[in-house]
């Protein structure tokens, strides 16, 4: 198939479409109205959940800080909240960067541009989120037998060591499919961002 | 204040574009509905600031185009869309399953081409002039003619890789 035959099939589409007489005055009202633009904003909630449950995670920790009686299991808490929040902040800040901004009447090329930026702007952020979670998962394995059971994590050697090896193999996997999953996405973005600045 | 009468009769005359924008970036009729909405929304907030310093079809290809590179993110969350009459935005039964399988042998040779390349692409099956398509784009001339000689020889490549 050659590019005349995709030209081919392309028009055959625009005729057809052209002959519909779709879009009457009601529904092109229906469509500018501001409870389409709400019905939009609804996908921001999945991020607005996930940075409650940090935040609530936190109030836990603190409600229940007297249980970490030692200074190294303060530290752990303390650590572990400033994790939580610093995720819960970077999740939002990433989503609402990965969005139309700006001049909708510009180039194509421009936004191409502006999203290709924010792409890597964006991977950059979930990279180092993922980071964090690890981290984060360290601070939970040694914090829950404190939190729950008052017990210390060094108290039952055969949950630290399930609890490290689990926590080491998924270390293993993850990192493996993060830098894979990652590599490929900050590529196909910096060659977009190539292509709309040659 | 805007002129809403004058913004439904531009879309009505252009409404071939914004269904054919809308068809090149989406794979199934379902996120093609979104991106028609999501389209004339865009097109609403944004027709104020047209002042005609580009034809009416230069503008709204930008909008459009701009618009679909980011409803491709979106498009994995799932949103709930305002409830449009099922007679209003469906072709006719027979005439729509030839246009799907149509749209469904272009999208399968363009798939793995990059958001610019399928921009300039568009533009170019549009029968657009290299002027044209370098006023939408925001390129030069010359680089219209560099970008679709190298396009042409992707495409080439990726269907010869398919048969």
């Amino acid at each position: 198939m050659e590019l005349d035959d995709l030209k081919n099939d392309w028009e055959a589409v625009s005729n057809q479409t052209s002959k519909q007489n779709k879009l009457t005055h009601k529904i092109i009202d229906q469509m500018t109205q501001q409870k389409y633009d709400s019905k939009i904003n609804k996908i921001k909630y999945p991020e607005w959940v996930g940075a409650i449950v940090c935040v609530l995670n936190v109030f836990y920790i603190a409600f229940n800080f007297s249980k970490l009686d030692t200074l190294p299991f303060q530290i752990i808490g303390v650590s572990t909240s400033i994790l939580l929040l610093v995720m819960a902040a970077i999740g939002l800040m990433s989503f609402n960067r990965l969005s139309l901004q700006g001049d909708l009447n510009r180039p194509y090329a421009e936004t191409i541009r502006q999203f290709a930026i924010q792409k890597l702007r964006f991977q950059k952020f979930q990279r180092v989120n993922a980071f964090l979670g690890y981290l984060l998962l360290v601070g939970v394995v040694m914090l829950l037998p404190k939190l729950f059971y008052k017990k210390d994590v060094t108290d039952s050697k055969y949950f630290l060591i399930f609890a490290m090896s689990l926590g080491y193999i998924f270390l293993v996997f993850f990192s493996k499919w993060i830098y894979k999953f990652y590599k490929r996405s900050i590529n196909q973005a910096e060659e977009l961002l190539k292509e709309a600045e040659s | 204040m805007v002129n809403k009468e004058a913004f439904i009769k531009a879309i009505q005359e252009n409404e071939g574009l914004i269904y054919k924008v809308a068809s090149f970036y989406t794979d199934s009729k379902e996120d093609r509905d979104d991106l028609v909405q999501e389209i004339i929304y865009n097109l609403w907030k944004s027709f104020e600031s047209f002042h005609q310093n580009s034809s009416l079809s230069t503008w709204m290809y930008r909008v459009a185009m701009n618009v679909s590179i980011f409803h491709l993110k979106k498009k994995k969350k799932k949103v709930n869309q305002i409830p449009i009459g099922e007679d209003v935005l469906n072709f006719p039964e027979t005439a729509r399953d030839e246009v799907e399988e149509r749209l469904q042998t272009l999208q399968k040779h363009i798939k793995d081409l990059n958001l610019f390349d399928k921009g300039v692409l568009m533009l170019y099956l549009e029968n657009k002039s290299h002027e044209e398509i370098a006023q939408i784009v925001g390129i030069s001339k010359t680089n219209v003619g560099t970008k679709l000689s190298r396009i042409k020889e992707k495409l080439k490549q990726q269907i010869s890789k398919q048969q």
